[in-house]
């Protein structure tokens, strides 16, 4: 018996992990559906949603890049100060003594770039596969939304440096935000904390940046990604034209299951 | 169909096996198709970190080569000339350059998530067909008034990166009545609409990125000087 | 299509092959390269075992200077220069060379850091970036030309000592007259010393005005007034403007009497001249002091009227002026300028060199816009409000970032803020058309030295508590009828006392009263003569009444006191301090004689001691002997060190010398 066959005969072990090793259906079937982040996809999934041109795998880029930015950022914020003028130093402590500081930074600066290009292309990739059509129209609104707030996250976090650039970027934009007729000043005195872009702007936009957007971040992603199972999965190129009126039914179909409505390839968890 | 009952009991002790859905207007349907399902372990999830992985490598390239930047520490007393917004929204800033505030920062952005929102409820989203699919004259006379109707407005503003495009892609929309090639032709108005916007934003964009200079001035990019 | 398998093994392999490319970069860092390469020097370098271990057991760390009081202060300079306290690390190659011996250095590191001093970036750890050699630092390091720089961001005063080349920039800046137009922080209520421009009409001619317009230095090497490369048209609206400007009447009718009075005997003025020392702040023929004018070819430059009655009473002309009034009779002023008008004249210039311009008005109305134009306001009228000064101020100037700066037309220097200066300096008006900064002639040194005094500016002050600045005492000069007398004389034109006054006398006055015996005083006012021989500058004869010269020396020995120095050292003390004999055999065993003459015999140095007893306080020798140091640091008369009863001996001996006569010539 070698080590690793030793081990996985451990209770411990058993009561860690549900599965066996053996390449059984049953196997590949409890893997998914005995772990709470796998579960989320289904047992069983069509082939040719695997294929690169399905869909670009760009929603899968952009979650990508949203965990190397949390695990990047939850790093750079053992670091940081939210404090003026205590953050631009940290950026220098950043470049000069943390080891690995200046990768860290440059890493979480690229991969906030990645993001938002990539839900962009997401969005256009879904928009030309008129993968927005019912059932997915809501989901396709809550994509648009977490399109918005990864522009404020990218936003919010390009003041954190308090160098020239984060300053003036930011005092340039809130200027426009100005210009909505109303209740433009009060917005604009809602995000800065204050009518000029100081200590208090600073501190909101660090709070907004890693408290208050993430959390909405993940709790939309969430339901975005759920709904997309609950909607059959990804639709790729569209295969078929729909019935004139639009069944909102219709694609919840998969196409090649016999008559008799029997779900193939969604078994509920 | 003598697998199908008929249930019209509310005792949630009743379960049932299988439920269909009948509109009165139609019968179930099915559908003949040889797609084939594998499982997700090891199929998807493989490729899913594979692409993870990939990511990280990407970005850890180019984290390993190029350094975000960092300039002097932020001074209110000294504006850099020129001073720019993030680069996801220097579009938005050069359309600053020629319509006023609240036209170039609150209105248009303001329609374009609008207008972003609403596609999926849109009834000319859900149906579209390839546009010259029926009433050919009609249509192009409306898109053609359209297409004037915006270069007359935006010119009228001087806004040349707005102009250019949308001469441009009138006109290929506007081509693709001819039937050939196949592929333009079956692009439909929500897709051309979209097309519009991608390349505009594009467009202005890139100007705002790299060839705006001190006082917003025109610059060509291998001229350009490094700011104060 | 490579198969799932493989490509996941290739993608993991890379994954953490560029994960681990940071941290590798890390472990190479450059700092941890230079520590080695000390330790092993160290190690060669040590005398002992336990030395060299020492060094090997150092660890390779950064290493940092934090200093919460000063800014908050991070210097991480000692990361790589690691030998800067280190004795043994003399004459080692840089960057691990002992600091040099100064004031602050190698002691206060601790309480000053590297940066304060010598600029940089003190939170980098990499070279270029520490150095300030990126794009965008914030301050570059100091060439070395400019260190002293640093020491005038907390020693705030004019003169700092151990900082030559700092205080001979601020007092370059001062004499110069830079803040007339440049606004700076503690020179905010600066006055120009430049005299007002009211009697040109009736001083001087129109040919000798445009000659020093168009170049003051030219005619004038003494003169501090810079060259404003004023076009021959400016100069003819200039000219025509200060000779149109009325002329106050009493000055006028002075000039006006004082030209129609009967010439007076040359050979005489040239006595008067001599014993006048004016050469003590003038030149003649380049001989002189230099502070005040050449007068060379005075003839030339101003009539004969207005000389004389400028002779008469210098302060009615200009109030600011740091000329005494002599106690000229009339005839005596007369006589002086007959001399004048023999022998110091251009005999090169023109008869017409003082003929006065005729008035032409509307270059004189364009003449008085270019008065203001061209900034000649800054300097020549009184009011300086801060609003109003001429030139970009210079607050923060010292901290100004290259890249902030325009060079212009002079692509030609490196991109620093210390060649800026230096070449602004030089060449005011090389970098733009349209520039005004007249251009000053200075020389390197010296512009090094206004550099040095430029870079320490800085754009926020150093902590309260780091600040020294030497406080401004009220005046110690009394108002009433002394007040006048000390004005009307100047003695503050080349005394000190308090912390006003000038430095063409060695002698400070503020303790005066404690010094001399009241009678010499009075009668030195009244006649004075040379106390040290080899100093080029006299006392000039102001021919001060009797009088006049009683009330001063009455005034400083009643005020001009230092209340430590005893009237009478002797008191209490035994009687063996007295002996004089055994003070003259002192004189002989400490080689007293080497700098001070008795009678006929010792050296020039320093003053003679034949005259001690009439001349001085025995008090107050007694305080020098214990400390000749004690009112001023650079007086060269050694301390040896003598104890109580020792001074008293050699006060005792020297309180004995007497030259029997009151006065000497």
């Amino acid at each position: 018996m070698t080590a690793g066959e030793w081990i996985r005969t451990t209770s411990v072990y058993r009561s860690v992990i549900r599965h066996g090793v053996e390449p059984t259906n049953r196997n590949r079937s409890l893997i998914i559906f005995e772990n709470l982040f796998l579960h989320v996809h289904p047992v069983k999934v069509r082939e040719k949603t695997l294929r690169f041109t399905h869909t670009f795998w760009l929603g899968a880029i952009t979650t990508a890049s949203t965990i190397i930015l949390f695990v990047t950022g939850i790093l750079l914020m053992f670091y940081y100060h939210p404090s003026v003028p205590q953050a631009y130093r940290d950026m220098k402590e950043l470049q000069y003594v943390v080891d690995n500081g200046v990768f860290l930074r440059n890493l979480h600066r690229w991969a906030a770039h990645l993001m938002v290009i990539s839900a962009f292309l997401h969005m256009l990739r879904v928009f030309y596969h008129r993968a927005y059509r019912p059932p997915r129209q809501f989901n396709w609104v809550i994509g648009v939304t977490l399109l918005i707030i990864t522009l404020g996250l990218s936003y919010t976090g390009y003041l954190l440096p308090w160098d020239q650039l984060a300053f003036w970027g930011v005092s340039v934009g809130t200027n426009m935000v100005k210009q909505a007729p109303l209740i433009g000043e009060k917005i604009r005195f809602f995000l800065l904390g204050g009518n000029i872009v100081s200590e208090n702007a600073l501190l909101r936009f660090y709070v907004l940046h890693c408290v208050v957007l993430p959390v909405v971040l993940i709790f939309l992603l969430s339901v975005h990604i759920w709904r997309v199972r609950k909607d059959g999965g990804v639709q790729g190129p569209p295969e078929h034209d729909p019935s004139p009126e639009g069944n909102s039914f219709d694609s919840l179909l998969p196409a090649g299951r016999e008559k008799g409505l029997t779900g193939g390839g969604d078994s509920s968890s | 169909m003598s697998n199908i009952h008929l249930v019209e009991s509310n005792d949630p002790l009743a379960t049932p096996w299988h439920v269909a859905l009948i509109r009165p207007d139609q019968r179930p349907s099915a559908r003949e198709s040889e797609e084939r399902y594998v499982t997700a372990f090891p199929h998807l999830i493989v490729r899913e970190v594979i692409l993870f992985q990939l990511v990280v490598i990407a970005l850890s390239l180019t984290a390993i080569f190029f350094d975000a930047p960092l300039e002097s520490i932020a001074n209110p007393v000294e504006t850099p000339n020129p001073a720019k917004a993030p680069w996801y929204f220097l579009g938005l800033q050069e359309l600053l350059h020629y319509f006023p505030p609240v036209v170039a920062g609150v209105l248009l952005p303001g329609l374009v998530v609008i207008a972003l929102l609403v596609i999926p409820y849109a009834r000319i989203n859900l149906e579209a067909g390839p546009l010259w699919n029926a009433e050919w004259r009609w249509k192009f006379a409306i898109i053609t008034s359209i297409v004037a109707a915006l270069t007359i407005l935006f010119a009228a503003f001087q806004c040349w990166p707005v102009v250019i495009p949308t001469m441009l892609i009138g006109s290929a929309a506007l081509a693709s009545k001819r039937g050939r090639p196949r592929w333009l032709w079956e692009v439909t108005l929500p897709e051309w609409i979209m097309t519009w916007f991608v390349v505009v934003a594009t467009t202005l964009t890139l100007i705002g990125t790299f060839f705006r200079g001190p006082g917003w001035s025109w610059v060509w990019p291998w001229t350009a000087v490094p700011r104060a | 299509m490579v198969s799932l398998r493989r490509l996941f093994a290739l993608s993991s392999v890379a994954f953490l092959a560029v994960l681990a490319v940071s941290p590798v970069k890390n472990s190479m860092r450059p700092y941890r390269a230079i520590q080695k390469e000390y330790e092993r020097i160290g190690m060669a370098r040590a005398t002992t075992l336990k030395a060299a271990q020492a060094y090997a057991s150092n660890p390779i760390a950064i290493r940092q200077i934090w200093i919460p009081d000063f800014d908050n202060r991070v210097d991480r300079c000692t990361t790589c220069h690691l030998g800067v306290s280190d004795d043994a690390m003399t004459n080692a190659p840089e960057p691990f060379t002992r600091h040099p011996e100064t004031v602050h250095t190698p002691k206060d590191f601790a309480r000053f850091g590297c940066t304060s001093c010598h600029g940089g970036e003190g939170l980098a750890t990499f070279e270029a970036d520490a150095h300030g050699r990126t794009a965008d630092a914030p301050s570059p390091v100091l060439p070395a030309a400019y260190t002293e720089a640093g020491c005038g961001r907390c020693h705030l005063g004019d003169f700092v000592s151990d900082a030559p080349v700092l205080s001979n920039g601020r007092a370059l800046m001062e004499q110069s007259g830079c803040f007339a137009c440049h606004a700076a922080r503690g020179h905010e209520d600066f006055r120009s010393d430049a005299p007002p421009l009211d009697t040109i009409a009736v001083k001087t001619g129109g040919e000798w005005l445009r000659q020093w317009l168009s170049n003051p230095k030219g005619v004038d090497p003494n003169a501090t007034m810079p060259n404003f490369r004023l076009s021959r048209q400016e100069i003819d609206e200039l000219s025509n403007y200060l000779f149109s400007r009325p002329v106050t009447p009493e000055l006028q009718r002075a000039v006006e009497a004082a030209a129609a009075e009967p010439p007076g005997n040359a050979a005489n003025g040239k006595t008067l001249f001599a014993e006048s020392r004016c050469i003590t702040c003038h030149t003649v023929g380049g001989k002189g002091n230099g502070s005040a004018p050449e007068l060379g070819t005075i003839a030339s430059r101003a009539t004969r009227g207005w000389l004389i009655a400028f002779l008469r009473d210098p302060h009615a002309f200009n109030p600011q002026t740091r000329m005494p009034r002599y106690g000229f009779s009339d005839t005596d002023v007369r006589d002086i300028v007959a001399w004048f008008e023999d022998d110091l004249r251009d005999f090169n210039a023109p008869k017409s060199i003082l003929d006065p311009l005729r008035v032409n008005q509307t270059l004189a109305e364009r003449g008085e816009k270019l008065f203001k134009t061209a900034g000649c306001f800054a300097c020549h009228i009184k009011t300086t409000k801060e609003t109003e000064r001429f030139g970009p101020d210079l607050y923060g100037i010292g901290d100004r970032r290259a890249v902030s700066l325009d060079f212009g037309k002079r692509t030609d220097l490196p991109r620093t803020l210390e060649a800026w200066l230096d070449a602004k300096i030089n060449q005011p008006r090389s970098f733009a058309t349209g520039l005004k900064m007249p251009t000053f002639s200075f020389d390197p040194e010296q512009r090094r030295a206004i550099v040095t005094a430029l870079l320490a500016m800085p754009a926020k002050p150093v902590p309260e508590a780091l600040r020294v600045s030497t406080p401004r005492q009220a005046s110690l000069v009394p108002a009433g009828t002394i007040g006048a007398i000390v004005a009307r004389y100047r003695c503050l034109s080349c005394h000190q006392i308090g912390t006003e006054g000038g430095d063409i006398s060695t002698a400070p006055l503020t303790f005066e009263g404690s010094k001399v015996n009241r009678d010499w005083l009075a009668s030195y006012l009244q006649l004075p003569y040379s106390i040290r021989p080899i100093l080029p500058e006299r006392m000039p004869v102001l021919k001060i009444p009797a009088e006049d010269a009683a009330k001063l020396a009455d005034a400083i020995e009643t005020w001009y006191v230092d209340p430590s120095i005893p009237d009478d050292p002797f008191a209490g003390r035994p009687a063996s301090d007295r002996d004089a004999a055994e003070g003259q055999r002192l004189y002989t065993t400490l080689g007293c004689r080497s700098c001070h003459i008795i009678g006929n015999n010792g050296g020039y140095y320093g003053p003679p001691l034949t005259d001690t007893k009439t001349r001085l306080k025995s008090g107050w020798v007694f305080r020098f002997l214990l400390n000749p140091q004690r009112w001023r640091a650079d007086i060269r008369c050694p301390n040896y060190g003598l104890t109580d009863s020792d001074a008293l001996r050699l006060t005792a001996y020297l309180e004995t010398l007497s030259s029997h006569k009151e006065t000497r010539r």
